[in-house]
């Protein structure tokens, strides 16, 4: 090892002793060195309102039946519902506060949602994590924990400024875990809890502050099981993460600054093609992303743009909600997975703060799903038109229209798939935070 | 000749001994005030720092002479790679002082099985509590944030 590298690694060891939270891999994952709690109990509540015009299928196999996409999420039973989204109660800090090399991280999820609801569990460990900050320059955290991927998933639940996410974070990055991939007579259905942007496994990352800028870093080894307690097969997912920001001021989740950011998601999943869900083999599934966060003063602004290869939600059998029987053959309505096909999709997203405790949002969003064949592309392109209201620093309330448009491409305005399409509804939410 | 050496000694522990009490005079100071530090919540770190800042910025540095003492868990404020560090040292260089109980010191290094590194800005006393109650005989002002 010649003098420089030995120089450079000194200074970002050097480095690293002088940095803590202020970032998503360190908020989550560090703890201040000697100012932190034992444990500090900790959490948030999200009740909230969602409805659309609960318009039923136009066309197609499943005509006259409830269409998914205008059912409200995750009980499918409605198109207007009050939900508890999230309630989530956790604990955080130093057991042993003279040893600040080692802290925790655990989080437990009790409200209704695609973890608890999907994976039939009511309540779930979301996070359980212990992280050794022993070695300068790469910390370890091991256990349940958010991977390092796209901002809309990484970044803390209770600061995301809208009630739903992106098309394209929801489809692509929120993974569901199914049998198979639809494609047989039998049905496929979601046999867990989805992903929640999370892995159990091994992360080797840290921060760098130099001058007015921050650097990060993550390398990741996890099970690509999801927030799913085990294993579901012997393949492994590999993470790697990169952000530069500049720092404009503040701390914590609503940090001003200008951050930079690229990442990189691979690995492979195993379909049993249970149930004759059809499909049975190992596909590969990729994903990418690149993008921006930017917040100073009155704005804020944020984009992203995600590529998938392989493995990627495909919606269900006509529209229909997961289960429905087809009234021409009685197959019930199964989820779909394009196991070998690619999609992208990106958004764009302005906050103003109006007033010091009003902020209006905007967001458009864009996902290109099924892009290598004609008939099975999907395009899906949603504005999102929101207000915040910040009652105090812990609390708000969000207001969010959206503007929901779906397109098949390669068939005409009177062909099934665009009949369909036409069906989905726009969808209003209201849903209220308190964190404590 | 043994004799004179030991009473050097004597003069230089005994000195060593007064340096924090000296170095504390603050000729112009009108107003004197200990601040308690005893607590391992952050919030109190924080706090017995912005109360110390609070102090200098209302008085002026020459006008209030302020001394920390940390002991028990409140000792973490004064570890080494602390996250209020940067303060601490701002606080130092409007001459504020920072005091380490020595029996803390002794009980942190039983536990960790290694003496703990302080702030190089921290002095350590013989006991924290016995070095607030001197002060209070000084005509300082004990606050417990």
């Amino acid at each position: 090892m010649n003098i420089k590298k030995i120089a450079l690694l000194a200074g970002l060891a050097a480095m690293s002793t002088q940095t803590y939270a202020a970032n998503w891999l360190a908020l989550q994952g560090t703890e201040a060195p000697n100012a932190s709690a034992r444990a500090k109990v900790w959490g948030f509540i999200q009740p909230e309102y969602q409805r659309t015009d609960g318009t039923k299928i136009p066309a197609g196999g499943f005509a006259g039946e409830n269409m998914s996409p205008n059912m409200i999420k995750p009980d499918n039973k409605s198109n207007e519902t009050f939900n508890i989204r999230r309630a989530r109660i956790g604990v955080r800090g130093t057991g042993f506060p003279l040893d600040d090399k080692v802290n925790y991280f655990f989080l437990a999820e009790l409200g209704n949602n695609g973890i608890t609801k999907l994976g039939k569990t009511g309540v779930a460990a979301t996070d359980a994590s212990i992280t050794l900050n022993h070695i300068p320059g790469a910390r370890v955290r091991v256990g349940l924990f958010k991977t390092p991927t796209a901002e809309e998933g990484l970044q803390a639940i209770h600061v995301f400024n809208y009630v739903n996410f992106t098309n394209v974070t929801n489809q692509m990055m929120l993974e569901r875990f199914t049998d198979g991939d639809g494609s047989s007579t039998g049905v496929n259905g979601i046999t867990q809890s989805v992903g929640a942007f999370r892995d159990q496994g091994i992360q080797v990352f840290d921060t760098f502050k130099v001058n007015d800028w921050e650097h990060s870093y993550a390398v990741m080894y996890g099970n690509g099981n999801g927030i799913n307690f085990g294993d579901n097969d012997n393949n492994k997912d590999t993470y790697v993460y990169w952000s530069s920001e500049l720092i404009f001021g503040g701390k914590g989740g609503r940090r001003q600054g200008l951050k930079m950011f690229l990442w990189n998601q691979d690995g492979t999943r195993t379909l049993t093609g249970a149930s004759n869900s059809g499909g049975a083999g190992e596909y590969d599934r990729t994903r990418n992303g690149l993008g921006l966060t930017f917040s100073k003063g009155k704005y804020r602004a944020a984009f992203e743009y995600m590529t998938a290869d392989g493995m990627i939600f495909n919606g269900s059998d006509g529209a229909a909600v997961p289960g429905t029987p087809n009234p021409n053959n009685g197959n019930l309505a199964s989820v779909n997975v394009l196991t070998d096909d690619k999609a992208d999709g990106y958004y764009v997203d302005f906050g103003y703060k109006v007033l010091p405790k009003l902020e209006l949002d905007l967001r458009y969003d864009v996902l290109n799903r099924g892009t290598e064949t004609v008939a099975g592309e999907r395009k899906f392109d949603t504005v999102t038109v929101g207000a915040q209201y910040f009652l105090n620093k812990k609390s708000r309330i969000t207001f969010n229209y959206e503007i929901r448009n779906q397109e098949a491409p390669g068939f005409t305005d009177a062909q099934n798939p665009n009949l369909i399409a036409d069906g989905l509804d726009d969808l209003m939410s209201v849903q209220l935070l308190a964190i404590f | 000749m043994k004799r004179l050496n030991i009473l050097l000694m004597l003069i230089l522990s005994l000195t060593s001994l007064n340096l924090l009490a000296e170095s504390s005079t603050k000729p112009f100071a009108e107003k004197k005030v200990v601040l308690q530090i005893s607590d391992p919540n952050p919030f109190k770190q924080t706090l017995v720092l912005n109360v110390a800042n609070n102090l200098i910025k209302h008085y002026g540095p020459d006008k209030v002479d302020v001394e920390i003492v940390a002991f028990g868990p409140g000792l973490r404020l004064l570890m080494d790679g602390n996250v209020n560090q940067s303060r601490i040292s701002g606080l130092s260089n409007n001459g504020v002082r920072f005091a380490a109980c020595k029996n803390t010191i002794a009980a942190f290094s039983k536990n960790l099985g290694h003496k703990p590194k302080l702030v190089k800005q921290a002095t350590p006393v013989s006991a924290g509590v016995v070095r607030i109650i001197d002060l209070a005989s000084e005509g300082y002002t004990l606050v417990k944030p």
